[in-house]
């Protein structure tokens, strides 16, 4: 489907770290997580992304050991670890509500895993100040859950996850409560952590931002299946199908009819344009049938008067512009009614040539800047 | 915005008189030089020191007490695992009937309950005593537990389970360093309140116990019956006494716990 | 192999408290329902054993139905019934009444009160329920203080009666029960989203109407505990009725200890139980329902 080189055949030389094999879960008649088959490579940090109810909290806690999988395996090195408990798993997870121990301070919830592992308590305090001395907490060491803020109790919970030193990380939204400014610090901090450490991570998230921002891949989910994994920069230019166009960035969506593929590309007859419109991207379909041609908002250019191209020009009225600083976001209204959205940097300080409401413009897209979708 | 109106004050004062005039008046009346309740014949603690000389009544009390506190402490022990098993144990084989025996005993009435376990223990030629007293005041209290842990655990956030259970600690193990704890004051307020039901039951005592196992409620039902004598009103003030220093102690030492927490950080 | 120990190790755990609530809560009523089949005897234990072994190797049952009926025809059980029945539910009204109001106006105190009022309504309950009844002899008896009182400050000229009447009956019911009602309405009113009323008052529903509209349907798995509580026990009440109550004053629960510890028929006792029991069933798996519902 994608003619760009994902970096997984790069990796898939390497044997996969974790496996899930044809993994189904069902809560009574719900199906949460639909015959799933994904592998994940080590010291990667992956995310698996979706909105509300996709199943990506599922997959995470059939890992960690807390749902047990209704078909399927899930192997970890090699080794089917779906019938192991929890607390015998060589996994650790960082959970949304932080989970922190009410009763412990600081010291001791960090120490807690360790002192499962009965190591010697001197080596517990060593490696439990570390552990402080990584997240920036020292000081706060003999204060309990309820006296710390919320960028502090997050930190206890990463603190707590890595005392152990394990070979795989799991993380459950860990950034959601957090505000804007801490999120973004945050992020960079975790990427840091990573590969300092080299563990790999896997993170649950909602935030495609952040999925983007921290992630060496990304698995997108919807409704129980995986539909496309790659890199972010793979997902963003080549997505596999609308929904993962659509919940990643913003896509401008163009339906037509096939028209066959020629040297210049992909044809599309669709009822915006009187001419054909082209993508440079080959694709697999019948002649005649449905597809789609997807154009980023930023691959999009915009004139007032008709430019000199010979083909994917549209022409339209300026409905709306919003102001974004460094760049403007024009929403242009097509004849046949569709809006379609256009960003551009704003390179100039003034320009009597500038755009404003109710012009009348043209758009176009060069064949390379566009992606072609069968569903 | 909401407002504490003139109704609700005279809402409270009307309804925490009725509930506390009668124990005002237990209380006066226990140091009346007179036997009667209503004339009030100078302030003498003569029924005390005739509650003191009173043999039946210490001994009952002993009964009391010792029954009181190990079927306290059993109860709390089993209603506690009941109280997790409702909430924590999701769906197993038999789970139905399992909560309805725990709902059940506090809604049952008291003859009810008392007469099955006679009738039980007669069955099982078990000689009725102190045992079986102890044995029966278990069963009802230990529902009351379950209860009031449930309650607690509806609260409780799982994902500190998980969290130990993901840093390798065993399941049994995390129960007592992580939930225990943290569940410790829904716990002793078990404790407490089968204390008090142990403290206070007649009707199952009475069906249930055996010679020499007179219950202090017991006894004092047979003196009601009798004839009215301050006596009662003595033992019903050292009770009161007693309870409401416990009660304002508990508090005390709670909110100084609170205050040593807060002084620390 | 290791998910076969955890796999014991909960039944285990699980197998502790059923164990004990089935041999001393279950097992009991069964025991209950076999006596009431017996006749009475002169003899220890006062019945008629169930099973009789004449020389043959299976025994005969030795059932009779003679207790049913007997209850079933003589008017004094059914009344006996009925009344508990009355009886518990005025109490239960009265007490709904009152107490709702308590816990309501509790849940409006500034919030420092709350806790000392919460443990104010408590404390009476952690003292002795047969002394708290015990005091209400001594105001409600026709030299009581309740009485003097009136009658030195001129409201009434002649003593009322109202001890060994239904109505102290309804006085200690309530008195008694009290704690059981507001607790689980207090619970439930605080527990309730504050900006549901606030919304109402926005669009212009007065103070009283929000009430009614609004509180009190929200309320209504709080009053219905506090009713459960109040209503399914006093049904079978036995110390309240004995102590405060008169000759006319039938409650089931004095019955059945009568018939169990003055006439020493305990089989007959047994039955009145059962009918009981009976009665009581319908609510009891209502009641326990509801709870189950409140966990899930």
């Amino acid at each position: 489907m994608n003619e760009i080189e994902s970096e997984t055949t790069k990796l898939s030389s390497d044997k996969p770290y974790i496996q899930f094999q044809n993994v189904s879960k069902k809560f009574g008649n719900f199906t949460a997580i639909n015959d799933l088959t994904l592998d994940i490579f080590n010291n990667e940090f992956f995310s698996l992304l979706g909105p509300s109810g996709c199943g990506k909290t599922t997959l995470l806690r059939m890992l960690a050991g807390f749902e047990k999988p209704t078909n399927g395996r899930i192997l970890l090195e090699g080794e089917d670890i779906s019938n192991i408990p929890p607390h015998l798993r060589p996994i650790n997870m960082m959970f949304q509500s932080y989970a922190l121990f009410p009763h412990m301070t600081v010291e001791k919830n960090i120490a807690f895993g360790l002192k499962q592992d009965k190591l010697p308590s001197n080596k517990i305090n060593q490696r439990v100040d570390e552990m402080l001395e990584l997240v920036e907490l020292t000081e706060f060491s003999k204060r309990k859950p309820n006296q710390l803020s919320g960028g502090q109790r997050q930190r206890v919970a990463l603190a707590r996850s890595l005392a152990k030193r394990p070979k795989l990380l799991l993380l459950d939204e860990p950034l959601g409560a957090l505000d804007k400014r801490l999120r973004e610090q945050t992020q960079f901090e975790l990427m840091n952590i990573q590969e300092k450490l080299g563990i790999t991570f896997i993170i649950v998230t909602h935030d495609q931002e952040e999925a983007m921002t921290v992630s060496s891949r990304i698995g997108v989910m919807d409704s129980g299946n995986v539909i496309q994994v790659s890199t972010p920069n793979n997902l963003y230019e080549a997505p596999a199908t609308k929904s993962v166009a659509e919940f990643i960035g913003n896509v401008n969506l163009f339906e037509g009819i096939y028209k066959g593929f020629d040297d210049i590309g992909t044809k599309l007859k669709c009822e915006h344009s009187e001419s054909i419109v082209y993508s440079s991207q080959s694709i697999d379909a019948k002649n005649g049938s449905k597809i789609w041609l997807a154009v980023r908002p930023e691959k999009l250019e915009i004139f007032k008067s008709p430019p000199d191209y010979k083909y994917n020009i549209l022409k339209g009225t300026v409905i709306d512009i919003g102001y974004g600083g460094s760049f403007s976001t024009y929403h242009v209204k097509l004849p046949n009614g569709n809006m379609i959205s256009v960003i551009r940097a704003n390179r100039e300080r003034t320009s009597e040539k500038s755009i404003t409401w109710n012009d009348e413009v043209y758009l176009h897209w060069s064949s390379k800047s566009a992606v072609v979708l069968t569903e | 915005m909401i407002k504490f109106t003139k109704f609700n004050l005279c809402a409270l004062i009307l309804g925490f008189s009725f509930l506390y005039i009668p124990i005002v008046l237990l209380i006066i009346f226990s140091f009346n030089e007179s036997k009667l309740v209503t004339v009030w014949a100078g302030f003498s603690t003569k029924w005390y020191t005739e509650l003191f000389n009173n043999q039946s009544i210490k001994d009952a009390t002993w009964v009391t007490i010792q029954v009181a506190f190990i079927s306290s402490t059993v109860a709390t022990f089993l209603g506690t695992i009941a109280g997790i098993v409702i909430t924590r144990f999701g769906s197993f084989k038999g789970r139905t009937l399992f909560s309805g025996m725990i709902y059940a005993p506090m809604v049952v009435p008291e003859v009810i309950i008392g007469l099955s376990l006679l009738l039980t223990f007669v069955a099982l030629t078990i000689d009725r005593g102190i045992f079986t007293v102890t044995l029966a005041h278990i069963t009802f209290s230990m529902c009351y537990v379950a209860v009031v842990v449930q309650s607690r655990m509806s609260s409780y956030d799982d994902s500190i389970t998980e969290a130990a259970l993901d840093l390798g600690c065993t399941p049994l193990k995390t129960f007592f360093v992580v939930t225990l704890p943290i569940i410790m004051p829904a716990v002793v307020s078990g404790w407490l309140l089968s204390f008090t039901l142990s403290l206070d039951d007649l009707v199952i005592a009475s069906f249930t116990s055996g010679p020499g196992a007179t219950t202090l409620p017991m006894k004092i039902y047979s003196m009601v019956r009798l004839g009215v004598t301050p006596e009662i009103n003595a033992v019903s003030t050292i009770l009161i006494g007693l309870v409401s220093i416990g009660v304002v102690s508990a508090a005390m030492i709670n909110k100084y716990q609170k205050q040593k927490e807060y002084v620390q950080s | 192999m290791l998910s076969k120990y955890i796999f014991n190790g909960r039944n285990a755990v699980i197998a502790v408290p059923y164990i004990w609530l089935l041999i001393l809560f279950l097992f009991p009523f069964l025991i209950v329902l076999k006596i009431s089949f017996a006749e009475p005897i002169i003899a220890i234990p006062p019945f008629s054993s169930f099973f009789h072994w004449d020389g043959s190797f299976w025994p005969t049952i030795q059932a009779s139905f003679y207790n049913y009926v007997f209850i079933l025809e003589d008017s004094l059980y059914l009344n006996a019934y009925l009344s508990s029945l009355k009886i518990a539910l005025i109490s239960t009204l009265i007490t709904l009444v009152i107490g709702y109001a308590i816990a309501y106006s509790i849940t409006k105190a500034p919030t420092r009160w709350k806790g000392l009022l919460l443990l104010m309504v408590i404390l009476p309950f952690w003292t002795s329920f047969l002394i708290r009844v015990y005091a209400w002899i001594g105001i409600l008896k026709t030299e009581g203080l309740l009485n003097l009182m009136l009658l030195s400050l001129g409201i009434t000229d002649q003593p009322l009666t109202i001890m060994n009447t239904n109505l102290a009956v309804y006085i200690g019911i309530v008195y008694s029960y009290l704690p059981f009602m507001i607790l689980p309405i207090y619970a439930n009113i605080e527990k309730m989203d504050g900006s549901l009323i606030e919304a109402a008052a926005d669009l212009g529903c007065r103070p009283f109407k929000t009430f009614w509209k609004i509180t009190i349907p929200l309320s209504i798995p709080g009053i219905l505990a506090g009713c459960f509580l109040v209503f399914i026990p006093a049904v079978g009440e036995f110390v309240i009725p004995d102590l405060l109550g008169g000759t006319e004053t039938l409650m089931i629960g004095k019955v059945l200890w009568i018939e169990f510890f003055s006439n020493r028929d305990w089989p007959l006792a047994s039955a009145v139980a059962v009918i009981l029991l009976a009665m009581l069933i319908l609510p009891i798996m209502y009641y326990q329902k509801s709870q189950e519902k409140a966990i899930s």
